[in-house]
């Protein structure tokens, strides 16, 4: 017994080394005191002040920042309306079974694959008008058709797990279904709700395929700015600039694993 | 949420003013990119976007997917001119609002991809060439290709150029056949020759050759394969440090010209800015900045005696000798697509 559990120890502890090693490497570089090399020269936050007075950098942030919040606002309703749908209406049960599929499958397609249909279905929208010229636009409505699904499945889960019995009884006592909805399953479903927000919200930020191939000259974000200057020259400012990225999105993915947490031992 | 939408449409709308604003779709790192925009503003009011691309490659890959009025001016290299005048994205110039293009140099009016300057106005002009660390290689080891692409010999850690023609090309002539061969059999001679080099443990890979310059001046890699402009940037201010050479079996020669694609957003300040590089002092302090060769024939007194005399720069005869231009292929393009896929994925 006790071998077994060592080995699995020491499995998960490799292997958040693995994963975790590179990143702290990066982290280290951006207080390192030198343009170019791989040795410690003392410690600065000059990297990370230089940041924010580098105006391609400040505009590239804002427009992931608009992205995200407008694209997880859109798909947080879409979703959580496309979940109850889902889940309360009586579908018959091929039906349910061919909804299920059609949800999962924004989460597996590869991104790859779903930006390049990104592109070519824009191609046909922008015959027919021209406000769909690759640019913010574009990208937002991207993002919220991948981001979508994603909040539909968390939401789904948790409505399954708050059961149809409260709801029936408050059927029982006369409520009609918008109040139904408006006071009984929406704050019942509000932790499923707010973490599927933060994945999709996650999600926004970190995406770098699918924005590639709907991005405009005018609509660069950090992780697009980040590939381009990738390939010319690796300064500490990049260093510095991975460093908050990667620091925002494990506070957010901390927050909402807090939030499913709470709700799972309610 | 519409009003939410919508209200960021318009916000974003009004970032793009049509009037007086040029999008510059250019290789990194090609021009002053601080200054000269600043400088095109001062003299016409007109503000400057840039956007960079590594590979001529990539930016007719962004064109054709949807960047096609995106940008005002493009920066293509002569091989793909063909490619680009048949599928039709480029507009065709207007003669009347470029008067400055008779400081063009003879040989860049009458270019085989594109006669008489219907769709495109010289640039800059070039070699590709090996970027050397001089205390990790001494001059006599870089002579020839060989010290690439031999086995026995040690070059230190270095980059092959992320680019197709150029790398298969330089791949071609060191195995003896032509820079543009489509023949099947060179063509797989040459990539198994980039494969075997690919995978011994000093190339670190392929890098586009502003990427491999810097790497060479950060200490990263000892050689790389490279643009001549970028590396004498550097070379000409610590020559004891670095230096470049264009090794005997060959290299290309190109010729990068200013377009203007078919949907261009503001095709009269294309035309100004064309005007205005055509400038005798402008397109001398573009070389002087970028080091490469003008085509300009009225900037050649404006220009740095130094970089006149630099053969890394205006290449000698002999040097120009074993220079070729990239053609373009048509139908066997095909070809060079499938051996460029075979080497990246090898």
């Amino acid at each position: 017994m006790r071998k077994i559990n060592l080995f699995v120890s020491i499995s998960a502890i490799a292997t958040m080394g693995f994963l975790y090693l590179p990143l702290m490497a990066v982290a280290f570089f951006s207080v390192n005191d030198t343009k170019y090399g791989l040795v410690w020269k003392g410690f600065t936050l000059d990297w990370y002040l230089k940041l924010f007075q580098n105006e391609f950098i400040l505009h590239a942030a804002w427009n992931t920042l608009v992205l995200a919040i407008v694209s997880t606002l859109v798909s947080t309703i879409l979703g959580t309306i496309l979940a109850i749908g889902m889940d309360r209406f009586p579908w018959p049960g091929k039906m349910n079974t061919t909804l299920d599929l059609i949800l999962h499958l924004p989460v597996i397609i590869p991104d790859i694959i779903f930006a390049a249909a990104m592109v070519v279905a824009f191609g046909f929208l922008r015959a027919l008008s021209s406000a769909f010229e690759p640019g913010l636009v574009n990208m937002i409505i991207a993002h919220i058709t991948f981001q979508t699904a994603f909040v539909a499945l968390v939401v789904r889960s948790r409505l399954i797990s708050i059961g149809k019995d409260v709801e029936e009884a408050a059927r029982d006592l006369y409520a009609d279904t918008t109040y139904l909805l408006l006071k009984i399953t929406l704050p019942l479903l509000m932790p499923g709700i707010v973490a599927g927000a933060m994945l999709a919200f996650t999600l926004s930020l970190d995406d770098f395929v699918i924005s590639f191939f709907t991005a405009g000259p005018d609509s660069v974000t950090l992780p697009l700015y980040i590939y381009a200057a990738v390939r010319r020259v690796v300064t500490p400012q990049i260093h510095a600039l991975s460093t908050l990225i990667l620091l925002v999105t494990i506070i957010m993915v901390i927050l909402m694993e807090r939030f499913t947490r709470k709700v799972n031992i309610k | 949420m519409l009003m939410v939408l919508s209200f960021l449409v318009l916000l974003s709308g009004s970032a793009w003013s049509g009037g007086g604003e040029l999008k510059i779709f250019t290789w990194s790192e090609y021009m002053d990119e601080e200054n000269m925009p600043k400088d095109f503003e001062a003299a016409t009011g007109i503000k400057v976007q840039l956007d960079m691309y590594e590979s001529n490659e990539e930016m007719m890959a962004k064109l054709q997917a949807g960047g096609l009025g995106q940008y005002d001016i493009i920066i293509p290299s002569d091989y793909i001119m063909p490619s680009l005048i048949n599928l039709k994205l480029l507009t065709p110039l207007d003669p009347s609002k470029i008067p400055n293009m008779k400081n063009l140099g003879h040989k860049f009016t009458q270019a085989s991809f594109d006669p008489g300057n219907k769709y495109s106005v010289g640039w800059q002009w070039g070699t590709v060439g090996l970027m050397y660390n001089k205390a990790k290689l001494k001059d006599s080891d870089v002579t020839s290709w060989a010290i690439l692409f031999d086995p026995a010999k040690n070059p230190g850690s270095f980059y092959l150029i992320d680019s197709v023609r150029e790398m298969l090309g330089i791949a071609l002539v060191y195995l003896g056949y032509d820079f543009n061969s489509a023949v099947p059999k060179e063509l797989k001679a040459a990539s198994d020759l980039l494969i075997e080099t690919k995978k011994r443990k000093n190339c670190l890979g392929f890098k586009g050759g502003v990427g491999g310059k810097n790497d060479v001046i950060s200490g990263v890699a000892d050689a790389a394969i490279v643009y001549n402009g970028d590396a004498i940037q550097t070379v000409s201010k610590e020559p004891e440090k670095y230096g470049f050479i264009v090794p005997r079996e060959g290299s290309e020669i190109w010729i990068d010209s200013m377009c203007i694609p078919a949907k261009a957003p503001n095709i009269d300040a294309a035309h100004k800015w064309i005007n205005w590089v055509l400038e005798p002092e402008v397109g001398a302090s573009l070389s002087n900045y970028n080091q490469y060769a003008t085509p300009n024939d009225a900037a050649v007194p404006f220009l740095t005696p130094e970089d006149l005399k630099n053969s890394g720069i205006w290449p000698t005869p002999e040097i120009i000798k074993t220079l070729h231009f990239v053609k373009d292929l048509g139908k066997d393009n095909n070809m060079i697509d499938q051996a460029w896929t075979r080497v990246k994925s090898h």
